[in-house]
């Protein structure tokens, strides 16, 4: 069974527009095999105004049905079926609803308005049996002719300058419906670009196009414009016959009965041809329309497809390496921020100590210097208590206040360190922190009361008594000679004199030792005091040190871990990832056979033509 | 005129004023200095229309000899010139070699250019110098096909078309869309728009018409009046005619052979010769109940076309007994009398307002392509001219006067055609008096015509076109009175 064959392709090509979900292809393809299996040829006659379109189709049923005039006549299509008796009507299509496609499926109610047959020409111009505001309409003629009751049916459309979209005329004059196309044009000129644009449109989705040169009787050298018109046809590389016929003859020679008329009007060529194709139809022509049904079909499922696989191809170029490549660089830089950081701890906690020393010892400094002041005149006998208070306060104070320094360094010095880390986030710090101790006075070391040599009344009578003898002696003697006796006034008064002043030089050298002994007392409690504090600021200092050095390891670990783990995981999606691509690939592929395969057995259905024929004596 | 100033004045005075507003630029000053010497030459009116249009027949019908097609193929993209000469010659003007003398060889009806030795696309300008009487005050010019238009709607070809002619006669076998598309871009300009009346709309190869039937050429002049109606059509040309190229050129030409054969085929009864002259291969290639050569038959259907040989046995039979007889008959039905006369009309009684036209659009492009200080005001004055030019209004006028759209009867008609120069455009023959009529004559009656036609431009019951079109007539009368106290002065 012939038809079988291509029933079997447009049935499969469904099932595939399915599989593809493609619905829209789908309702194509079902609309094509619903008109491959009406038996009817559903002839669509297209061209430019004022070629002939109308005159042909009369001319082809021999009967002046199509009204012909000398400007633009045509304005609904007509459509010619066979009837047993000759009727005209009018059918006009509601006015189209929006939302719902123009050629859905189901039953449209049409309106048909039934036209006498002397107003064909009225009701095809527009004028009669047309409601305004209605949807297209189009004229259908009923004809008892041989031709048409075989199965043929004419459609005649309005001119267009712009036949690639006929539009307007209505899903009747479709391209889309119809089995054969006859493009008319009249042999005054040859094929214009419009006119080729038109063809080359129209042989992209119908199998049967051919062109009708029509008024070869006006035309002397109407055979040089066919030869052009042919060689314009093959240079455009439009597969369509060139048929020269001439409606005039055509009409006089059904008039006057002259068979060899008729012949010469060409139209048994073309009415043979339309014949042809009417007995081909189930077979031929169904044929070819199928291997060009399958080429746009098997063409708009494939671009998706291909489209899909190109885009893989480019990313898998993009993916994974580049996904490798960015963990490879994550892991170096990783390791050259743990360098970083340990330099910097280390450089920051030397200049941080050196610093805070220097810091300490200029406070102490400080101190002492006020203390060689303060003792230069002031006798620490008396001023002891507050003195010693004050300093006890002041080196607190200085204690404290580098202390507090200390802190601040440190905290500059962690932020500093966890600056390095900022690529991997913000809080890096860790969470202890350094704080000044409240105890700080406590610790310190007390200060004692240095031993000072207090000038007691004793020491005093007994300086004094050694002073007054030197005076009394050196006086006395002196005046003896004088006669006086040694003991007079003078030299009493003189010895009073002597022992006063000695009395106050050695108070004032008693008073200085005792400076110096408090001075000296002072500096070495100084000097215990900064060891102490010092020592108390380095070991703080290590520990902050360790104590960072501890965090930012522990840092450093979690993030190559966690690095690791992304890279790890990132790796294994890519290769499931790569996986499913390949997997989509195959189905693509696979697909892409299918309609490969699909489209070979389509062609094989024209290419194995004459092999029903070889085949035929066996089967 | 009341203006003071006629058109081609003041354009000759604009044309100055540009000069000195472009003076240091040399290639404007060019281009003027050429515009003011167009102004003194004769007209030129350009046949253009798209491919297979017959360009080159009508343009031979309009000369009455063969002289074209010169560069053979439509789409060299030659433009041939036609021009009045003492000796006949051709001048071939390329882009790239100095201007060169063509061999040229006489044929009895008109002449062939010996175009070998150039390659397609070189030649930009053929002139070809031909002694005859019809080139006298104007100058033809065949153009290339006018192709689709493009994506902007214009073509180069028409736009040369537009820069270079002072008129046009735009072919086209239906006057369909894509035909009028190219003519409106000629609109584009503000000249374009004030004035479209350098434009005749010509039907051409209306011997085609419904296949050939013998009243081809009756309907198509009804189909050219039909579609002159049409307001796209008439707002782009100031008149359209039918005019089979063919028919008249043959009616131009027709030689003693050409009628003997003619009288002969006229000598068979109709019922028998007509099968003959079904189809051209049965004319050329059939049995003829007379003896005559296949060659003359072929020659004649050259000539002819089918339907011309059809027409032209009809005519033989029916009484056109002689040459001469069949050749004015031929002429007078090809619609090629009306298509010179609207020419006459419209084109070549007006040279000076068309030669005006070309100048204000040529100064007008100057000055939107090359703006500077003072355009401006050049701009204005540009507008200020057409605005008042009362010759595009009358020629407008008889446009429409020629159809049955203003709604005039006849005698009105007439008078309006007749007063606005329709017929003529000396004083005498616009006021309808004797030629040798005193100024005191024609005085009388140009005011007297002023003053009925102003009781019209002023009746309330008179439609308002009618109304604006006594006032057209009106202001020629006035001018014509002005122009009557300058002679009397």
């Amino acid at each position: 069974m012939t038809a079988g064959i291509w029933l079997d392709v447009l049935d499969e090509m469904a099932r595939t527009c399915r599989e593809h979900g493609r619905a829209d292809l789908l309702q194509a393809v079902r609309q094509k095999r619903a008109q491959l299996l009406d038996p009817t040829l559903r002839v669509l006659v297209i061209g430019e105004p004022n070629q002939g379109k109308s005159q042909l189709v009369n001319a082809i049923v021999n009967a002046p049905v199509c009204p012909v005039g000398d400007g633009r006549t045509t304005v609904l299509p007509t459509v010619l079926r066979h009837a047993e008796t000759a009727s005209a009507t009018v059918v006009q299509a509601p006015p189209s609803v929006p939302g719902r496609p123009a050629d859905a499926a189901g039953p449209v109610t049409v309106e048909r308005t039934p036209v006498p047959l002397d107003q064909i020409a009225a009701g095809v111009s527009g004028a009669v049996g047309r409601r305004s505001g209605g949807g297209p309409a189009y004229v259908e003629v009923g004809l008892p002719r041989a031709l048409l009751g075989a199965g043929l049916m004419l459609v005649d459309t309005p001119g267009s300058d712009d036949v690639a979209a006929p539009g307007g005329a209505g899903p009747i004059a479709a391209l889309s419906h119809a089995d054969a196309v006859l493009l008319v044009s009249d042999s005054t000129r040859e094929l214009s670009v419009a006119e080729l644009n038109v063809l080359l449109h129209v042989t992209r989705a119908h199998p049967n196009v051919a062109v009708v040169q029509t008024k070869i009787d006006l035309v002397a050298d109407w055979r040089a414009v066919a030869e052009r018109n042919r060689r314009h046809l093959a240079e455009a590389g439009v597969p369509a016959t060139l048929i020269p016929v001439s409606a005039a003859l055509r009409l006089r020679a059904a008039a006057t009965d002259d068979h060899a008329l008729n012949a010469e009007s060409g139209f048994p060529a073309l009415i043979t041809r339309l014949q042809q194709n009417l007995a081909g139809k189930p077979d031929v022509l169904a044929r070819t329309a199928v291997v060009l049904t399958a080429r746009t079909v098997v063409e708009q499922l494939a671009a998706p497809l291909r489209a899909e696989l190109e885009g893989q191809r480019a990313e898998e170029q993009s993916g994974p390496i580049s996904r490798l490549h960015a963990a490879q660089r994550e892991v170096d830089e990783l390791r050259r921020c743990s360098t970083r950081w340990q330099n910097t701890l280390a450089d920051e906690m030397a200049d941080l100590l050196s610093d805070v020393e220097h810091d300490l010892r200029d406070r102490t400094r400080q101190i002492l210097r006020m203390v060689d002041e303060a003792f230069e005149t002031a006798d620490p006998l008396v001023t002891w208590d507050t003195f010693q208070e004050w300093l006890q306060r002041s080196l607190i104070e200085a204690a404290e206040a580098n202390r507090e320094w200390l802190v601040q360094r440190c905290d500059w010095a962690a932020r500093r360190v966890a600056d390095t880390f900022a690529r991997y986030g913000d809080d890096m710090l860790p969470s202890w922190s350094m704080t000044v101790p409240e105890d700080l006075g406590d610790r310190l070391p007390e200060m004692e009361r240095p031993s000072i040599d207090r000038f007691t009344a004793s020491q005093k009578v007994f300086t004094g008594m050694k002073g007054s003898y030197g005076g009394l002696l050196m006086f006395g003697l002196a005046l003896t000679l004088a006669g006086m006796p040694m003991i007079n006034p003078v030299s009493i008064g003189a010895g009073a004199l002597f022992g006063g002043k000695s009395i106050r030089d050695e108070g004032r050298q008693l008073l200085r030792r005792r400076q110096a002994t408090v001075k000296t007392a002072i500096q070495r409690h100084v000097d215990d005091f900064f060891v102490r504090v010092t020592k108390d600021c380095r070991d703080s200092t290590r520990q902050v040190q360790r104590m960072l050095r501890d965090h930012f390891t522990a840092l450093t670990e979690e993030l190559q871990e966690a690095i690791i783990q992304s890279f790890r995981t990132a790796k294994q999606a890519a290769d499931t990832e790569a996986a499913v691509r390949d997997q989509r690939q195959r189905e693509i592929r696979l697909r892409m056979a299918r309609l490969a395969e699909l489209y070979e057995r389509a062609q094989q259905l024209t290419v194995a033509r004459p092999a029903p024929a070889s085949l035929g004596p066996r089967a | 005129m009341t203006v003071g100033l006629r058109l081609h004045e003041a354009v000759w005075g604009l044309l100055h004023q540009a000069l000195h507003l472009y003076r240091d630029n040399p290639r404007a000053t060019a281009h003027l200095r050429h515009q003011l010497a167009r102004l003194e030459q004769p007209l030129r009116i350009a046949v253009a229309g798209p491919w297979r249009s017959g360009k080159s027949t009508v343009l031979n019908a309009m000369m009455g000899e063969e002289v074209a097609p010169v560069g053979g193929a439509d789409g060299d993209g030659v433009f041939t010139w036609y021009e009045d000469g003492t000796q006949p010659r051709a001048t071939a003007y390329s882009v790239s070699h100095p201007p060169q003398e063509l061999a040229m060889a006489k044929s009895a009806t008109g002449m062939r250019v010996d175009l070998v030795g150039w390659r397609a696309g070189e030649l930009r300008d053929i002139v070809v110098r031909w002694p005859t009487r019809a080139l006298r005050q104007v100058t033809l010019i065949d153009t290339p096909a006018i192709t689709e238009a493009g994506q902007h709607g214009r073509t180069s070809v028409m736009d040369r078309v537009l820069r270079d002619a002072d008129a046009v006669l735009y072919l086209t076998r239906d006057g369909r869309g894509t035909d009028l598309r190219a003519l409106e871009s000629s609109r584009e300009s503000a000249v374009g728009q004030a004035a479209p009346v350098n434009v005749i709309m010509v039907l051409s190869r209306v011997d085609e018409t419904g296949g050939g039937r013998i009243d081809a050429l009756l309907t198509a002049r009804q189909l050219a009046r039909r579609q002159h109606r049409d307001p796209r059509v008439n707002a782009l040309c100031v008149n359209l005619v039918a005019c089979s190229g063919q028919i008249g050129l043959a009616g131009r030409v027709l030689s003693e052979s050409d009628f003997a054969a003619l009288a002969q085929l006229a000598r068979v009864p109709r019922p028998e010769l007509e099968p003959h002259l079904l189809s051209a291969d049965r004319f050329v290639r059939g049995e003829l109940p007379v003896r005559l050569d296949a060659e003359v038959r072929a020659a004649l259907l050259d000539r002819l076309g089918l339907f011309g040989v059809r027409l032209a046995t009809t005519l033989v039979r029916t009484g056109c007994d002689s040459r001469t007889k069949l050749s004015a008959e031929l002429i007078r039905r090809s619609g090629l009398t009306e298509l010179r006369e609207s020419v006459n009309r419209f084109f070549v009684d007006r040279r000076d307002t068309l030669k005006s036209r070309s100048a204000l659009a040529a100064v007008e492009t100057l000055l939107r392509t090359e703006p500077g200080p003072g355009t401006g005001e050049l701009f204005g004055t540009v507008e200020q001219i057409l605005a008042g030019a009362h010759e595009f209004q009358e020629l407008r006028l008889l446009g429409a006067l020629r159809g049955p759209g203003l709604g005039f009867d006849t005698e009105l008609t007439t008078q309006a055609r007749r007063l606005i120069g329709g017929d003529g455009m000396d004083l005498a023959t616009r006021l309808g008096v004797e030629h040798d009529a005193t100024v005191q004559q024609l005085w009388e009656a140009a005011s007297e015509a002023q003053w009925r036609w102003r009781d019209r431009a002023e009746d309330p019951l008179l439609r308002l076109a009618q109304r604006r079109a006594a006032q057209v007539v009106v202001r020629s009368c006035e001018g014509m009175l002005a122009e009557l106290v300058e002679g009397g002065r």
